[in-house]
């Protein structure tokens, strides 16, 4: 995946790292049908979780939003690991993204 | 009588007599059924002394008041003995059809007592009750079993059976129902093997009483509605079943690999439910008044392990898998289709042979102990080979077949037994995730999930969600976990009916069905009873607090690689505050207080 897409010139878009390594990112579940790839590679990511999941939402539509979001917030079905770590724990959608960092994106999955 | 039938079988096969008597309805009200009943008159009636596989031990089939109702997912009983494999109260729990059919024959409980001096089935029909002979059904695996049993009583029968496991009396035996769901753990099918009881078919044809019909249907319908709305019990585990698992524990370095040695396994996509449902999965499939639906019927192509069956589920997905080094999941089911056959618990199974393996990798068993076979991290062929030794007990699957933690500690390494209380660990790293290393050191049948599955807040954020690295509250948590799951798995529910639901309308249900005005505390307090009744099982038995750990690699070694890394688990931070929730002192035992405040 190549550039910030649902971006245009001009506008304000998402803030950007400073850093120029790509973001890693991971689907698994139903987020594999709502992206149609099990992974993908950003170049010049944003700076927060909150703004990638802007930004991948503009990238896939209106469902992979509706996963992701609830209103303003998190939606409390999405499980986003930053580094295995559980973005709740961490700052929500303020959690920082810094290089190197792998993302994985989950629905809420259960079992035992 | 409303939700239970009032009606307990009591079988004596050494004199081969069946009599009935009242349920002890005060009791029942105050452990409800199943794992909660069973367990009280286990603890009543059994010499906690006894050799679990002598005649003198029981085995007590139960059903709860939920069971055959149309209550979400209540198709659950329990099979409650003593231990042969740790000496505790093994109440093994199993979906399928099985539950509800017995129920519907009138019983609350069936307990069986003594020991055939030939093999048996039982053979239930309403008030109709037999045992026959079942010498020709010896040797039978239980598929055909239970194609025989049926053939000779009817076809529309519910059969309970054991596989060649239970009858060579391996102590991973488990007891099969409808041929794929399984009383798995704690070795149930081994104590069914030592009493010469090969199956135990079922009709009924009655039904449950239900004491307010119109609240129980509102309850019920509330209840569904809730599940149903949930993404997980909705449409999640029907999408990808438990296996689902895989990922989100491997992502979160809390996947077991090559026995506990790591928690990170790189392939591990491949053994996932995502890549079971591309590749195997045939139809999910609910067990009785189910709405979830998390059973996988699958079919494996590939020429070197196909077939058709059930599983894998999540537990059984890693156990052959990462814990094996293995990312072959034609392997892995191929597995999980020779456990059910042979009727063995695929969490002891796999564990086992991830310990042989690292015994084998480690010089202290060699290809003379293996029968020739180079047991090797992630050789699949050698993985399968030892399941279907263990199944036959057969060579060095004699030794497998008495659970990771008597094999190792015969070569004199039993700190390589990645279990607690000898039963094997399930698929959750206590290193990545402390409050499950908890839950693991207390539980009262050793290393289990189910009775207290705190992942769901510290891994899946499943109503909550705590930080899966962080010790503080977690004591709470597993205390609060234990206790409510100890009420639910008596009632008949299914643990996952709680990814949707909670105590409230457990509660609300079960007195509706029954009569008896049960509040979410009681309910709840209900569940303390239980776990202090199997705790003093324990006390009895010999257990101390000194049982209550985990393997020392999880204390001491950190993982080696993958987001945990670094991680070890810091049970010693919780385990004080553990007892003293409680109300147990400092040793580990109930005060006086507490019994007397639990009516024990």
């Amino acid at each position: 995946m190549a550039g910030l897409p649902g971006v245009t010139p001009g506008s304000p878009g998402p803030a950007v790292c400073e850093w120029s390594a790509p973001l890693n990112i991971k689907y698994f579940a139903t987020f594999r049908d709502l992206t149609g790839e099990t992974a993908c590679v950003l170049e010049n990511p944003p700076a927060t979780v909150g703004e990638l999941l802007e930004v991948l939402s503009a990238r896939y539509g209106t469902p992979f939003r509706r996963a992701a979001f609830e209103g303003e917030d998190l939606s409390p079905f999405l499980v986003l690991l930053v580094n295995g770590r559980n973005v709740r724990h961490t700052g929500g959608r303020t959690t920082p993204l810094r290089e190197q960092d792998e993302v994985c994106v989950f629905p809420m999955v259960a079992g035992g | 009588m409303y939700g239970w039938t009032g009606t307990t079988l009591r079988i004596d096969l050494t004199k081969g007599i069946a009599t009935r008597e009242a349920t002890n309805m005060t009791l029942a009200h105050e452990y409800i059924g199943a794992r909660g009943l069973g367990g009280r008159i286990l603890t009543d009636e059994v010499d906690h002394n006894v050799d679990a596989l002598s005649p003198a031990n029981k085995l007590i089939f139960a059903p709860g008041p939920f069971t055959g109702t149309f209550a979400p997912s209540a198709g659950r009983f329990n099979v409650i003995t003593k231990s042969p494999l740790n000496g505790t109260i093994a109440a093994s729990n199993s979906g399928g059809t099985f539950g509800a059919e017995l129920k519907y024959a009138g019983y609350d409980m069936v307990i069986i007592e003594g020991k055939s001096p030939k093999p048996v089935y039982l053979w239930i029909k309403n008030d109709q009750v037999e045992l026959r002979d079942a010498s020709g059904l010896w040797g039978l695996n239980a598929h055909d079993a239970t194609d025989a049993v049926r053939e000779l009583t009817d076809e529309d029968a519910k059969v309970a059976c054991i596989g060649p496991a239970g009858e060579h009396l391996a102590l991973m035996g488990c007891i099969m129902n409808e041929m794929h769901r399984a009383a798995g753990r704690t070795g149930v099918g081994a104590v069914m093997g030592s009493k010469n009881l090969k199956a135990f078919a079922v009709v009924g044809t009655g039904s449950v009483t239900v004491a307010d019909p119109v609240a129980f249907k509102a309850a019920v319908m509330k209840a569904r509605g809730k599940i149903q709305a949930h993404p997980v019990g909705g449409a999640g585990l029907k999408a990808y079943g438990t296996n689902v698992l895989v990922n989100i524990l491997n992502e979160t370095g809390a996947l077991p690999t090559r026995n506990f040695q790591d928690g990170y396994f790189p392939t591990a996509d491949k053994t996932g439910g995502e890549s079971l449902a591309a590749k195997q999965l045939v139809r999910p499939k609910g067990c009785f008044s189910c709405i979830i639906s998390c059973g996988r019927v699958t079919k494996v192509d590939n020429p070197e392990y196909a077939g058709i069956g059930e599983g894998p589920e999540y537990e059984t997905a890693w156990g052959f898998g990462a814990d094996c080094g293995i990312d072959d999941l034609d392997a892995i089911t191929k597995a999980n289709f020779l456990c059910n056959e042979y009727g063995m618990d695929t969490i002891a199974c796999a564990s086992t042979i991830a310990c042989a393996m690292e015994l084998f990798e480690r010089g202290y068993l060699t290809l003379a102990d293996t029968d020739g076979i180079d047991l090797r991290w992630g050789d699949a062929h050698a993985m399968v080979e030892m399941v279907r030794k263990c199944g036959e007990g057969e060579g060095f699957g004699k030794r497998l077949a008495e659970g990771s933690y008597r094999l190792a500690d015969s070569v004199g390494h039993p700190e390589l037994s990645m279990t607690v209380k000898k039963q094997e660990m399930p698929a959750y790293d206590p290193r990545g995730v402390q409050g499950i290393g908890l839950n693991y050191a207390t539980n009262n049948r050793g290393g289990c999930h189910v009775r207290g599955y705190t992942i769901a807040v510290e891994v899946l954020g499943n109503g909550m969600s705590m930080d899966p690295h962080v010790t503080e509250g977690k004591a709470g948590l597993g205390i609060a976990f234990q206790n409510l799951t100890a009420a639910l798995d008596s009632s008949g529910a299914c643990l996952f009916s709680t990814f949707g639901i909670g105590g409230d309308e457990l509660a609300e249900m079960l007195t509706a069905l029954t009569g008896v005005s049960y509040t979410v505390e009681e309910f709840v307090k209900i569940g303390e009873r239980i776990w202090n009744n199997e705790r003093m099982w324990n006390l009895d038995n010999g257990y101390t607090s000194a049982d209550d750990t985990l393997p020392q690699r999880l204390l001491d070694e950190p993982i080696l690689t993958g987001p945990s890394k670094g991680e070890v688990n810091h049970l010693g931070e919780m385990l004080p505050e553990y007892y003293s929730l409680r109300g147990w002192d400092e040793d580990g035992v109930p005060t006086e207080a507490t019994l007397e405040s639990l009516s024990l």
